[in-house]
């Protein structure tokens, strides 16, 4: 086996110039249900960075279909397909326009008509009843289909995607879970996929590539598609496709097709080899689902498991992916942290698609390249060696400048370093692996277990050298009453605890977790407590512990696996008082209040800046927590900006884009 | 009786500064959606020109936003580019052309943000998260307090271009000002924090700021928040000590009021049906004896009659009235010609005006499908004097019935009930959630204005409709009852619908079964714990009655359930039963039918058991499609519309009623 990603692959008609896809997913880029001019250049970043297929934001095929406020109508989306391939052409990719319909999984928010289904079951998380489809509501699905793939021709795309996996009437119609049919269509379950492939083969003509997107095992045995099931499926549908992509989910395991970094890289690769092994080689077969080291991805060509691989959420971190393949630079690519915390946008709110170490996705329009070189290099003292004062001082190298990065404690990577030992959250340190190789590769001398002083500061400012403060944060208020000999620990002292082993030293008892965030802390200290074999319990003022985990995927997930885990979950609760054996919780709604039991509180709180520089010298550069105490992401984009800020004018110029952020550079007013 | 002497005051005429206003009738701020990239749209204009036209004394627009940092929902007006200005015109203009004054309101949502849209640090008086968004905003500095007052007067001056006649100052449920004012945000040691006059002192430099830019010709309004609902927040003392303030500059015109705080007590500002009307208009009463300018009470406010009574006892010298003229636009008018009885009475449902804001949609309106399309342009009769048979008196019968009517065409519906209402009539049954009725009330009163023939206690059949060779047949049938398989036709496991409908009548212990997530199962269970049932609410769902956070009804809902005792479970499947009917039972004797549940708690995948008397469900229903089975295929057109297409809630219903009987 010697195949390569980066090596060409032929799909039908058409040959890609590397084997990896950019998947069809939700961006909010969209102009109304237009692919927009963002998308094209969104697209277009991928296709320069050496991926093979681009697939579209799958674009509904009728009307009755609109899934989400942004998602594209492929009757809409004609001029916008067009350009995406003028932009991405020029690189070799494939551009494929995926289409699909998303039956009983969309919402009738928008269309304000019912949903189409095969039978009238409803999504279990909106809960809404469809409509049964009946002939004519078949056949127009049928024809919309043909009409979008005869647009895509029409716009010189090389192809489309057909959507069968999650999200899919036409997986609801091939499932046991929705189909209950008693028509051909239910006793023959892919005759609907079967119409839909010969009308889009018909409307495409020759000379395009037709592929298909397949759930292969819907994680609900009882009733819905199995891998023994989907096994037939593909042997029986892959003749009339030029590639298949194996995909896994349900409407009762959304998030399992593209889960969190709980979820270790690659689930689907077994999945991919039995359905591959099942076409015996009639068509190239596609790996999916959390691809997104490429050393595994390899290892998926080279054990005959897939002959190419989906790594949509590596190229949304990293867009050059392929590129730094073939130039022997493996090491260089920005990895994927899986944390789905800003590219998952199935979202009311329609986030645009960003990355929490690549803020630039989905803002190819609106932010600068932070490559350029600067015209008026300088030495610069970056204080703090968290992910802000990391990225700050990458981009400085890059630019041209010398830097010095100091860091107080004894190794780099600040708070995202103590995340990664919350439970489940280990993954997010690869990427201050990465920072620590870029650093070294561009030069940035870095000192450790180094605290900057205010004398230091005024130091290097009398000798000129720019101050770029990375500071991070220090805990946050308590607006409890913490009685005397109440044990009341930080969150990230209690990793360091875990870390060092010291964890053992607190009174044996329960641990209270307070969590009035509802982020993957509170729960993941939680589980890591329990898993210790401490009794543990979770204090939240919301009626489910982890509430904002939905925006990642995770939520139903982290309830159960604190249950499981045998974690108490005291919800909808306020603390209000801490002693040395119980806290006193009140009930949010009613006041009700009852103690439990504590031997240890674990404070999971909000956290405040450390601001000790900033106050010695106002108005100098900061980026990060030291601003406001946020997330990764904040930390990235602000520590850019600064870092672009710093030597482009004169002092007077600097001084103002210190201020980072003023709405033209960051397209706020859009 | 004319309007005079029907409303004393109501219909009176009052200075507000610079600008007269016909009447007392305010069309207050509030959120829309309809924004598009950030601009004002024509759908704004289409939107207050409706109200406008329907005789409101004064509109004030949503908020505009002062400033690039404050970016907390998609589609903010961002009031900060000048190329609002075309925009804020053609919204003028509509409202002029109806000779009603319009105001603007501007605001900068402070920490009641997050930096999602924004990419920039979220800016507040002190690092102090707000409970919704739960980012740790930035402490501004005075450099950046100064910017905000500054955008204030910049964006004032570009809303004076546009054409507005006054500017309103938010100062309440979601605002930087507010997080100034409240000592529960506000930490600050500076001159900005500390001493009431200290935490107001941004308002009156941004009242100042904002005078400048727009001279003396316009009017000033602040609106202040009379008590946020928080811990530590504000209160009544100190916003009567704010009003006063603001009335001491001499810079302002009028002063409005609300009540809580919109990230942490939204439920109390936009107050469903469950908490009485003019609740609110204590603060507004409260101001009023401290301060001489004009006073705006708000606070569920539905009917002209409560209107003229908050104005009559002095509580406010002008009425924000908002549901009730997204329901209606022609509110004032027709209460002013004396058709006060022909007013679409808004039900404070909250299911698709607040509902849908939460969820960043159009505004909308359950009994007015018209609200947030007014610029969808309704299509022609295609022909008029066509004869349409209605089989249905639900909300879906009823308003297909009505607009057909409305529209020129000969229309009977049929009920097989005596009475229309279907299953609304059900639902509003229940004591918390009798509002809900006046949709279908206010409808049948249209279809009788319109001159609907009505026939009730009459089951249509496809003889009897074949027999009339209408030209057009809309069926709206409804939902039957489906009992879930694991009932196995046990005569104690019975349908929410039973139970409101009459024909069940459970006692002892009850378990509701909840896989709708709505108002069914909270408010049977309500219902059975007031007649002295034990109740236990039960749900495969993480939340018990989740959508009832959506209509703003959680918070009350579970007050009222601790009282009562209900409890509540959640992640459980019922998996199977034994019981009653026969059946070896394990209940409290042989005699006694009590039935057993087996349940999976799904998360650990261990089972458990309830024993009780009765089960009562509230789950998807089947439509009933008989009908459309033996006429879809007759010789004229015939539609389905609403549960009898698949089973949902009732604005699916009014929707696709009015869908169908303008494209007729």
């Amino acid at each position: 086996m010697s195949t390569s990603l980066t090596d060409p692959v032929d799909l039908g008609p058409r040959r890609a110039p590397s084997r990896v896809i950019f998947g069809p997913h939700e961006t909010n880029l969209a102009r109304r249900r237009e692919i927009s001019a963002r998308h094209v250049a969104y697209y277009a970043r991928r296709a320069s960075g050496g991926c093979g297929v681009i697939v579209t934001e799958t674009a509904s095929v009728h009307p009755s279909d609109w899934p989400y406020e942004r998602a594209p109508l492929a009757a809409d989306c004609g001029p916008g397909w067009a350009q995406v391939v003028t932009a991405c052409r020029p690189y070799g990719a494939l551009v494929l326009a995926a289409l699909g319909h998303a039956g009983m999984q969309g919402s009738s928010a928008f269309s304000q008509a019912a949903l189409w289904a095969p039978s009238r079951v409803p999504d279990a998380g909106s809960r809404e009843l469809p409509m049964e489809m009946d002939g004519t509501e078949i056949d127009a699905v049928v024809e919309g289909f043909a009409a979008a793939a005869a647009l895509a021709a029409g716009a010189d795309l090389d192809g489309v995607e057909i959507n069968a996996g999650q999200h899919s009437l036409l997986r609801q119609f091939h499932s046991g879970l929705t189909n209950q049919r008693r028509d051909d269509y239910g006793q023959d379950r892919l005759l609907l996929t079967e119409r839909v492939l010969r009308a889009v083969r018909d409307a495409l003509g020759t000379g395009r590539v037709l592929g298909l997107r397949l759930s292969c095992d819907e994680l609900a045995p009882w009733a819905g598609v199995t891998p023994e099931m989907a096994a037939e499926q593909a042997a029986r549908l892959a003749g009339q496709a030029d590639y298949l992509v194996v995909v896994r989910g349900s409407i009762y395991s959304v998030p399992a097709t593209r889960p969190d970094l709980h979820t270790e890289p690659g689930p689907g690769i077994e999945l991919c080899r039995q359905v591959r092994a099942a076409v015996g080689g009639a068509v190239p077969v596609a790996l999916q689902g959390s691809v997104v080291d490429p050393a595994q991805a390899q290892w998926a060509l080279d054990d005959g498991a897939a002959d190419l691989a989906e790594m949509t959420r590596a190229q949304i971190t990293d867009p050059d992916l392929v590129a730094r393949l073939r130039s022997g630079e493996a090491e260089r690519i920005r990895p994927c942290l899986l944390c789905n915390q800003a590219c998952m946008v199935r979202d009311n709110r329609n986030p645009v698609i960003t990355c929490v170490i690549e803020p630039g996705s989905g803002h190819e329009l609106d932010d600068g390249d932070t490559a350029v070189p600067d015209q008026a290099p300088s030495p610069v003292l970056v204080v703090g060696g968290g992910p802000a004062g990391l990225e700050a001082a990458r981009v400085l190298a890059m630019r041209g400048h010398r830097v010095f990065l100091a860091e107080r404690g004894p190794e780099l990577g600040g708070m995202l370093t103590t995340a990664a030992l919350v439970h489940g959250r280990r993954r997010l340190g690869v990427v201050v692996d990465w920072w620590r190789r870029e650093l070294e590769r561009l030069g940035v001398t870095v000192a450790l277990e180094h605290e900057v002083a205010a004398s230091e500061m005024d130091d290097a400012l009398a000798k000129r050298m720019r101050v770029l403060l990375a500071t991070g944060s220090v805990a946050g208020p308590r607006d409890y009453r913490i009685a005397a000999g109440a044990r009341v620990l930080e969150a990230a002292d209690l990793l360091a605890q875990v870390r060092s082993g010291a964890l053992g030293r607190w009174p044996d008892g329960r641990a209270v977790v307070f969590d009035p965030v509802g982020g993957p802390v509170g729960v993941g200290v939680a589980e890591l407590l329990a898993a210790s074999g401490r009794p543990t319990s979770i204090v939240t003022q919301d009626q489910i512990a982890g509430s904002q985990l939905a925006l990642t995927g995770d939520l139903a997930e982290a309830n159960s696996r604190l249950q499981r885990a045998g974690v108490h979950r005291e919800l909808r609760s306020l603390l209000r008082v801490v002693t040395d054996d119980h806290v006193l919780l009140e009930d949010r709604w009613t006041g009700e209040q009852r103690t439990v039991e504590c031997a240890l509180l674990v404070h999971c709180g909000h956290r405040l800046p450390e601001e000790t520089l900033y106050l010695h010298r106002p108005r100098t550069r900061r980026a990060g927590d030291c601003v406001a105490p946020r997330t990764v992401l904040e930390a990235v984009l602000e520590a850019r900006r600064v870092a672009l800020a710093i030597g482009v004018a004169d002092e007077q110029a600097a001084s103002a884009a210190g201020r980072a952020l003023t709405p033209t550079m960051t397209g706020a007013g859009r | 009786m004319s309007a005079t002497s029907r409303y004393r005051y109501l219909f009176s005429p009052l200075r507000i500064g610079p600008v007269v206003v016909r009447n007392r009738i305010v069309f207050a701020a509030h959120l829309t959606n309809f924004a598009e990239d950030g601009l004002p749209s024509q759908q704004h204009a289409d939107y207050y020109a409706a109200r406008a036209a329907g005789g409101v004394g004064l509109i004030i627009t949503e908020e505009h936003s002062t400033h690039p940092t404050d970016w907390p929902y998609e589609k903010l007006i961002h009031g900060f580019h000048r190329t609002v200005i075309p925009g804020y015109r053609k919204i003028t203009a509509a409202a002029h052309a109806h000779e009603v004054p319009i105001f603007a309101q501007l605001n900068h949502n402070g920490g009641q943000a997050s930096s999602m849209f924004s990419r920039l640090p979220v800016w507040a008086p002190s690092p102090v998260p707000d409970p919704m968004f739960r980012e740790v905003p930035k402490a501004v500095e005075r450099h950046e307090i100064a910017e905000i007052v500054a955008g204030y007067g910049t964006v004032a001056g570009y809303c004076a271009e546009g054409g507005f006649d006054g500017i309103e100052l938010q100062c309440s449920h979601s605002s930087i000002v507010r997080g100034f004012l409240s000592p529960a945000t506000n930490k600050r040691t500076d001159a900005y924090g500390g001493s009431l006059p200290a935490r107001a002192r941004i308002l009156l430099e941004i009242i100042d700021s904002v005078r400048d830019a727009i001279g003396p010709e316009r009017a000033l309004g602040v609106r202040i928040c009379g008590d946020e609902l928080i811990e530590g927040g504000s209160t009544l003392a100190e916003a009567v000590g704010v009003a006063r303030m603001v009335e001491a500059t001499g810079q302002v015109d009028y002063i409005n009021t609300s009540i809580g705080v919109a990230t942490a007590t939204l439920f109390m500002i936009e107050a469903s049906m469950s908490i009485p009307p003019g609740y609110a208009l204590f603060i507004a009463n409260a101001i009023r004896q401290a301060v001489r300018l004009p006073v705006i009470g708000v606070g569920r406010i539905k009917d002209p009659v409560q209107a003229e009574r908050a104005l009559a006892e002095g509580h406010c010298d002008l009425v924000g009235v908002v549901r009730g003229q997204i329901a209606d636009p022609d509110f004032a008018a027709k209460a002013r010609a004396g058709y006060a009885l022909h007013i679409r009475t808004c039900l404070s449902c909250n299911q698709e005006c607040v509902g849908r804001m939460g969820l960043n949609r159009w505004l909308g309106c359950i009994e007015n499908p018209r609200t947030g399309r007014e610029s969808v342009r309704l299509p022609e009769p295609r022909l008029r004097g066509r004869r349409v048979i209605v089989v249905g008196g639900g909300p879906a019968g009823l308003q297909a019935a009505a607009t057909a009517a409305q529209r020129g065409h000969h229309v009977t519906l049929y009920e097989r009930q005596p009475r229309t209402g279907g299953q609304v009539a059900a639902a509003a049954s229940v004591p918390s959630r009798a509002e809900f009725l006046d949709v279908v009330r206010n409808l049948a009163a249209e279809c009788q204005r319109y001159g609907v023939l009505i026939s009730t206690g009459v089951e249509a059949t496809a003889e009897s409709v074949r027999a009339e060779s209408p030209d057009v047949v809309v069926l709206a049938t409804g939902a039957i009852p489906q009992p879930p398989y694991w009932a196995a036709g046990n005569s104690r496991v019975v349908d929410v619908r039973d139970v409101l409908e009459g024909r069940a009548e459970p006692a002892g212990q009850v378990v509701v079964v909840d896989d709708l997530g709505f108002h069914q199962a909270t408010s049977v269970a309500e219902l059975l714990a007031d007649r002295g049932c034990t109740v236990e609410i039960i749900t495969a769902g993480m939340v018990v009655g989740q959508d009832l956070g959506i209509t703003l009804d959680m918070e009350t809902f579970n007050v009222r359930a601790h009282a009562k005792g209900i409890r509540q479970a959640t992640d459980l499947v019922v998996l199977g039963m034994a019981g009653a009917d026969g059946e070896p039972g394990s209940g409290s004797g042989p005699d006694s039918g009590g039935v057993v549940l087996t349940l999976l708690h799904h998360p650990t995948g261990e089972s458990a058991q309830r024993q009780c008397d009765w089960v009562v469900c509230a789950v998807h229903q089947a439509p009933d499609e008989t009908l459309w089975q033996q006429l879809r295929a007759a010789p004229f057109e015939v539609h389905r519309i609403g549960d009898c297409v698949t089973p949902r809630r009732a604005h699916a219903a009014v929707i696709e009623g009015h869908r169908v009987a303008v494209a007729l």
